[in-house]
C-alpha cells in the first residue's frame, strides 16, 4: 500500500442554500481512504451519506475544504478533467441502477468503453465482463426494462467495471434488492475488492456493512466514527 | 464508424415516433412552401423574360443631330444619310438592315378624320418582316397596310381608301388603298416596330409625298442572334460615330432589365412569405426538442454522471434535430416537386421552365434550409441538456 491516500477529504463542507436558509449537509469532514480499502458509510437518513458519495464521485464540489483524489485537487480541475476522471477512475453503482433505457444490457456495458476510446468495442471486453456477472449473449440483448432488479444491478456493476476504475462507489447497491440477491451482489463486490479495487459502500443494513473492513459513521453531516 | 450518440438519437426518434413525425410535418410544410414559392416566382420570371426578349433582337438607330445643309436657310433636315446607312450595312453583316421613314399625319376615311403615324418601307423589306393577318403586302405604289388598332377603330377593310394629310378643301389629298391588315403587336414586337397605330406605305410613295429620298428617320437592324447585340452595337457605333456622335443606338434590353428586376423583387417577396412557414416549423422543432430534453432528464443525468462529455450530450440532441430535419426535408423535397409543378401549371399555365436548373434548384435549397433550421432549433435544447447538474438530473422523475 502506498503512503499517499487514494482519497483525502480535508475539512470538506457542503452547504445547500435553501429558501428556508442554508443547510449544512457535510460539516467539516476530514478523512483519508487508502488504496484497496473496503469502506462502509453508515448513518441515519439525511445524515449526508449520499452527499458525501457525490463529493467522492466528483459529481459535486465542496463548498469549502479540499478533496484530493489520486493526489489531484478536485477543485483545481477543469470540467472536462473531472468528466474524464469520472469516466476512467471511478465506477458508480447506484441504488436505482440507472441504466440507459434506450440501450441494451450489452450496449450499456459497452458505453463507457465508447466514451473512453471514441469507438465501438471490438476487444470483446464488454461481453467478457457481462459473462463474468452471468449474462449470456441472449440476455445481453435485453433492454433494462426487460430485466429483473438483480439482473439490472449486475449490468450496472459490469458497466462500472468495464473501464477498470480504481474506485467503486456504491450508494445502497442492495437497497432495491431482496436479501438473497443483495448478498450475491456483496459477494461480487468482495471479489472485486480482493482483485485490488477500492470499494466504498453506503448502506443502512449492518449485515451488509459487515462485508467491509472499515465503517465510517455519519450524523448530521459530521463523522462520528471511522 | 458508428456513433453511439447517433444510435441513441435514432432510438429516441423511433421511441417517440408520432411526436417526431408531427414535428417533421412542420419542416415538410416549410420546405414545400419555400421551394414551390421560389419555383413559382422563378418560372414567372423566366416566362416573362423570354416573352420580352422576343423584341430585344432589334437595334434601333436614329439620327442624333439636327443638320443644317450648308448654304441653305431652309428647314434643317434630320435623319440618317445614305453613307451612314452604308456604314451600318457594312457593320451589320448578315443581319437584316431596314431603313424606315416615319412621321405623324392626319388622315381621313370617308368623313372620319384620324391621326396616326405613317411609315415608308422598302417593298421587299416589308414583305420579309410584316406578316399580315388579312390581305397581302403591297405590290403597287399606292398600296398600304394598316395596323390593328387603326383598322378596328375605323373599321377598315381590304380596299378601303385613306386620304393622307390635313383636311383642306382647297387641296386634293393623296390617297392610298388598304391591301393588308396587321395583327395586334402590343409591347412585344418581334421586329422592333410598333405598327398598331400605323399606316405603312412603300418608300417611293413616302418620298414622293414627304421628300427625303436618300435620308431615313430610323434604321432597324434585326439580329439573327441576340447574343451578338452589344458586339454589333459597338461595331456600328465605332464606325458611324467615329468622328462625332451622329446617330443614337438603342435597344430594348434596358426595358427587359427593369421588368426582370421588378419580377425578382416580387419573387423575393413571395419567398419571404414562404419563410414564415419555416419559422413556424422552427418553433415546432424547438418544442419537440425541449420535450425530448425534459423527458430524458434522468437519462441525461446518467450519461453525465458516468463520464459523458458535455459536447457528446450536445451532439446527441443535435443529431436528433438533424434526423427530424432530414426526414422532413426528404418528404418535403418530394412533395415540393409534385406541389410546385401543380402550382406552376395552375397559376402560370406553362411548365416549360420547371425543370431548368434555375427553377428546380429551389427543391434542394428548400431542403437544405429546412435541415439547417431544424438543427438551429435544436441548439438551445442541446445546450440546456449538456449543462444540467448531473445530481439534480439523476434525481428527476
Ligand atoms: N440538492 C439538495 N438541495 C437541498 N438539500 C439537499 C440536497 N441534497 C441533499 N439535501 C439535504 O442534505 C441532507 C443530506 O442528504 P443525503 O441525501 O446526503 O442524505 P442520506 O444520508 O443519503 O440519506 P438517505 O439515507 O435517506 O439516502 C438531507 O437533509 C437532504 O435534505
Ligand atoms: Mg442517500
Amino acid at each position: 500500500m502506498s503512503e499517499v491516500p487514494l482519497i483525502r477529504l480535508a475539512d470538506v463542507t457542503k452547504v445547500y442554500h435553501l429558501e428556508s436558509g442554508d443547510f449544512v449537509a457535510l460539516d467539516h469532514v476530514s478523512l483519508d481512504i487508502m488504496e484497496n480499502e473496503f469502506v462502509a458509510i453508515m448513518g441515519p437518513s439525511g445524515s449526508g451519506k449520499s452527499t458525501m458519495m457525490n463529493q467522492l464521485g466528483i459529481l459535486d464540489v465542496p463548498t469549502s475544504g479540499n478533496l484530493f483524489i489520486n493526489g489531484k485537487n478536485v477543485a483545481a480541475m477543469t470540467n472536462l478533467e473531472r468528466t474524464h476522471m469520472r469516466r476512467d477512475t471511478i465506477g458508480y453503482i447506484f441504488q436505482n441502477f440507472y441504466l440507459i433505457p434506450l440501450l441494451s444490457a450489452y450496449e450499456n456495458v459497452e458505453y463507457p468503453l465508447i466514451l473512453k476510446y471514441k469507438r465501438r468495442d471490438t476487444s470483446g471486453k464488454a461481453a467478457a465482463i457481462l459473462k463474468s456477472v452471468g449474462f449470456d449473449e441472449k440476455l445481453s440483448a435485453h433492454r433494462p426494462t426487460q430485466l429483473s432488479g438483480g439482473q439490472q444491478q449486475r449490468v450496472a456493476i459490469a458497466r462500472a467495471l468495464v473501464n477498470d476504475p480504481k474506485i467503486l462507489l456504491c450508494d445502497e447497491p442492495t437497497g432495491n434488492l431482496d436479501r438473497k440477491t443483495g448478498f450475491q451482489t456483496m459477494d461480487i463486490l468482495t471479489g472485486l475488492h480482493k482483485e485490488g479495487k477500492t470499494v466504498i459502500l453506503v448502506t443502512h443494513d449492518p449485515k451488509i456493512a459487515e462485508y467491509a473492513h472499515r465503517t465510517i459513521q455519519l450524523e448530521d453531516g459530521k463523522v462520528v466514527a471511522s | 464508424m458508428k456513433d453511439i450518440f447517433f444510435d441513441l438519437s435514432v432510438r429516441s426518434v423511433k421511441l417517440n415516433f408520432m411526436r417526431s413525425l408531427l414535428a417533421s410535418i412542420g419542416i415538410v410544410i416549410g420546405v414545400v412552401a419555400i421551394s414551390s414559392m421560389g419555383m413559382l416566382g422563378t418560372n414567372m420570371q423566366l416566362i416573362v423574360k423570354n416573352q420580352l426578349t422576343a423584341g430585344i433582337n432589334t437595334i434601333v438607330i436614329t439620327s442624333d443631330v439636327v443638320r443644317s445643309e450648308p448654304g441653305s436657310f431652309g428647314t434643317p433636315t434630320t435623319g440618317i444619310t445614305e453613307s451612314e446607312l452604308n456604314d451600318i450595312r457594312d457593320m451589320a453583316g448578315t443581319n437584316k438592315v431596314i431603313p424606315i421613314d416615319r412621321t405623324n399625319t392626319q388622315f381621313s376615311i370617308g368623313s372620319n378624320d384620324g391621326r396616326g403615324s405613317i411609315m415608308g418601307l422598302d417593298l421587299t423589306d416589308m414583305k420579309s418582316i410584316m406578316n399580315v393577318s388579312e390581305g397581302s403586302t403591297p405590290r403597287g405604289e399606292s398600296d398600304a397596310i394598316v395596323g390593328a388598332t387603326i383598322a378596328s377603330r375605323f373599321n377598315l377593310k381590304i380596299g378601303t381608301r385613306i386620304k393622307i394629310g390635313e383636311p383642306n378643301i382647297s387641296v386634293t389629298r393623296p390617297v392610298v388603298r388598304v391591301v393588308g391588315i396587321l395583327p395586334t403587336i402590343g409591347m412585344s414586337s418581334s421586329n422592333g416596330i410598333n405598327t398598331d397605330n400605323a399606316i405603312i406605305v412603300s418608300d417611293t410613295w413616302y418620298s414622293a409625298q414627304y421628300g427625303g429620298d436618300k435620308v431615313w428617320d430610323q434604321v432597324n437592324v434585326n439580329l439573327n442572334d441576340v447574343s451578338t447585340l452589344s458586339a454589333v452595337e459597338t461595331a456600328i457605333g465605332n464606325k458611324v460615330n467615329r468622328n462625332k456622335e451622329v446617330v443614337r443606338i438603342s435597344d430594348a434590353s434596358s426595358r427587359v432589365t427593369s421588368v426582370s428586376s421588378t419580377l425578382s423583387s416580387l419573387t423575393t417577396f413571395i419567398l419571404a412569405i414562404g419563410s414564415i412557414s419555416l419559422l413556424v416549423a422552427a418553433t415546432s422543432i424547438f418544442n419537440v426538442m425541449m420535450m425530448s430534453v425534459s423527458e430524458r432528464v434522468q437519462e441525461i443525468g446518467i450519461l453525465l454522471s458516468i463520464g459523458t462529455e458535455k459536447g457528446e450530450v450536445r451532439r446527441m440532441f443535435l443529431y436528433e434535430a438533424f434526423i427530424l430535419g432530414i426526414i422532413g426535408a426528404i418528404i418535403g423535397g418530394i412533395m415540393s416537386i409534385v406541389i410546385g409543378y401543380s402550382v406552376v401549371s395552375a397559376m402560370i399555365g406553362n411548365t416549360a421552365y420547371f425543370f431548368l436548373p434555375e427553377s428546380i434548384i429551389y427543391v434542394p435549397a428548400g431542403m437544405l434550409i429546412g435541415v439547417v433550421i431544424c438543427v438551429a432549433s435544436g441548439v438551445y435544447p442541446a445546450w440546456k441538456a449538456s449543462n444540467m447538474d448531473p445530481i439534480e438530473a439523476l434525481r428527476a422523475e
